[in-house]
């Protein structure tokens, strides 16, 4: 059970994966999220509902991918979510994390804020662990973000960013600036495509 | 609880935001009914179609009274299918309910009743405790003072007792053995993994670059190297308090390090530990303060089936008890205290120390941890060699 924990719902004949993104403050979480519920209007269902947190804002809101069909004659709903990145919202990250079925790890460029980002991996790795999950068996993608700032700020190259955040880790990862959407949609996919593999295999369903 | 409950069972195992999340999903429409043993009070939640429209908890109503529902940590819930005729009050939409509650919650303006005592968090990650060489993982690990990457084949040496050197290494990839050089022998204590470290504090600590164990790659080893003169200046940030500390816990490494060698040599006839006094700390009891020995010794003294085995002695400057914050698996748990006579103590400001051990960075805490796990995995092979090899024939 606790590898897989979409929610079956029999009534709509739908599945629903919890994707959660997860990083440090001010990473660009949140911009992600806007930048998916402002372009892909289509598959967002409902409104977003934001949360004013300390430092950071908690985002949520359903969404209907397409072009994935249905798996088992279900089609696949997910639930969006950032997490609030202050240590004192452990009830929402609680929330956010318990069941979460796939993570998009958001990762700042920004030299200033290589420690940040490590301390963050840490956090999920411990969180997770905290729910039975393991950071290396869950559905993982990571996102370096702002690559947009190039030539403006010091930012990290990315050889450097996969050693100090992929190196055990090894999952897919994208260069993103998800003030423009670069990367954006990519690695939503991506994490879309892991989470649905191990829902299957989970379950069986291919061998 | 009422009979034509649809669905009914504890807060403490599954909480409001997650029955709210259930019937949500379900599309249920009816009363939600909550009861508080503490507050001797119900609260009602009225859904229809799977989000709340109405609430009411003592004098309050609406949106306010869900939210102070919240809070409630304890207590038993039940749901009953029923039509709802209710005005639709609460306008906002089940998530940004939850959500916002919780953050409430967190923030202090909800008032969290009945909460459960939090459980430790199970920090060993050996395959079995009480085999003769677990293999220990250590935490996911922080790139931050790694400044060289070194690479070892399967059955190198990495480090050789009684050689010098005061490198430290934490393991990238691969699993390494500790071994001791005994009387008899080699002896493997212990395979560690990724997360963990090779090398040892007391370079930092007390300045002796003497190795003290051998360090062998068990299979292909990537081993990170870590910048030791950050380490060194953070050690030197320290209070003189968490120093002493950590110079204890380096101190008792050793000594249930160097119990296993006796207990290996001895083929587990060493002699077991006699007190005429009773324990200062029993085996098993429970103790919620730490000590610092000012004056005389102390015996951290394992009982186990075969007799008392003694793992370390400590003196003046020594820490024992209950450390809240590190787990080390002796006492009071797994071990007992004796003192000696004319043993005196002071107790440490634990709080303060915690406060120092949570601020560590990354590298520097999961080491203080491995070296916590490393006496648990040591005593636990000391203890093995004495109840293997002394069961009679």
């Amino acid at each position: 059970m606790l590898g897989f924990m979409a929610v079956y719902n029999v009534r709509n004949r739908e599945i629903e994966c919890k994707i959660v993104y997860y990083g440090p403050g001010r990473c660009g979480k949140t911009t992600n999220l806007e930048y998916i519920y402002r372009s892909f209007t289509k598959q967002v269902s409902g409104k977003m509902v934001s949360i004013d947190t300390d430092g950071d804002r908690t985002l949520f809101f359903d969404f209907l991918p397409m072009g994935i069909g249905k798996v088992m004659g279900c089609d696949v709903r997910l639930q969006l979510y950032t997490v609030p990145g202050q240590v004192k919202y452990s009830s929402t990250r609680k929330l956010v994390l318990k069941g979460a079925d796939g993570v998009v790890f958001v990762a700042d460029s920004m030299e200033i804020r290589r420690e940040k980002n490590m301390v963050s991996l840490k956090d999920l790795h411990n969180n997770l662990k905290g729910y039975g999950i393991s950071v290396f068996s869950i559905p993982l993608v990571m996102q370096y973000n702002k690559r947009d700032l190039e030539g403006q700020i010091p930012l990290m190259n990315i050889d450097q960013m996969r050693g100090d955040l992929n190196a055990q880790l090894k999952v897919p990862d994208f260069e993103a600036s998800a003030l423009t959407g670069r990367g954006v949609g990519a690695a939503l996919k991506e994490c879309l495509k892991l989470t649905l593999k191990s829902l299957q295999r989970e379950l069986k369903w291919v061998e | 609880m009422e009979k034509n409950a649809a669905f009914s069972g504890n807060l403490n195992f599954l909480s409001l935001a997650d029955v709210l999340q259930l019937l949500g999903s379900n599309g249920s429409t009816g009363l939600l009914r909550l009861k508080s043993p503490l507050l001797n009070d119900v609260g009602n939640i009225y859904l229809v179609r799977g989000n709340p429209v109405d609430a009411s908890t003592g004098s309050q109503k609406g949106i306010a009274a869900l939210y102070a529902l919240f809070g409630w940590i304890g207590g038993e819930f039940e749901f009953c299918l029923e039509d709802v005729a209710c005005e639709n009050v609460i306008q906002k939409s089940r998530m940004e309910v939850i959500l916002t509650a919780l953050k409430m919650l967190d923030d202090g303006e909800i008032e969290a009743i009945g909460l459960p005592e939090e459980s430790p968090e199970d920090v060993f990650l050996t395959d079995d405790r009480f085999a003769s060489a677990p293999v220990i993982k250590g935490p996911l690990i922080d790139y931050w003072y790694i400044v060289d990457e070194e690479n070892f084949e399967a059955g190198e040496k990495i480090v050789e007792q009684g050689k010098h050197g005061n490198w430290i290494w934490v393991i990238l990839e691969g699993v390494v053995e500790i071994r001791k050089e005994t009387t008899r022998g080699t002896l493997p204590i212990l395979k560690i993994g990724s997360g963990s470290f090779v090398g040892s504090l007391s370079s930092i600590i007390t300045g002796s670059n003497v190795r003290s164990a051998t360090t062998v790659a068990v299979d292909g080893v990537q081993l990170g190297v870590l910048d030791s003169q950050r380490l060194a200046n953070e050690f030197a940030r320290l209070s003189p308090e968490f120093k002493d500390f950590l110079a204890s816990l380096d101190r008792r490494l050793r000594q249930v390090t160097d119990k296993a060698v006796e207990a290996y040599e001895k083929s587990g006839q060493i002699q077991k530990f006699v007190s005429r006094q009773a324990p200062i700390i029993a085996q098993g009891s429970k103790v919620e303060s730490g000590f610092v020995i000012t004056q005389g010794e102390a015996f951290v003294v394992r009982e186990t089936d075969s007799g008392a085995l003694l793992l370390a002695d400590l003196y003046r400057g020594d820490f024992f008890g209950d450390i809240s914050f590190l787990d080390i698996g002796h006492e009071p748990g797994a071990a007992a205290i004796y003192g000696s006579k004319g043993l005196e103590t002071r107790a440490p400001n634990l709080e303060v120390l915690k406060r120092e051990f949570d601020e560590l960075s990354p590298t520097f805490h999961n080491f203080i941890e491995h070296m916590a796990h490393c006496i648990t995995a040591t005593s636990a092979v000391a203890g093995g060699f004495t109840e293997k090899e002394s069961e009679p024939l």
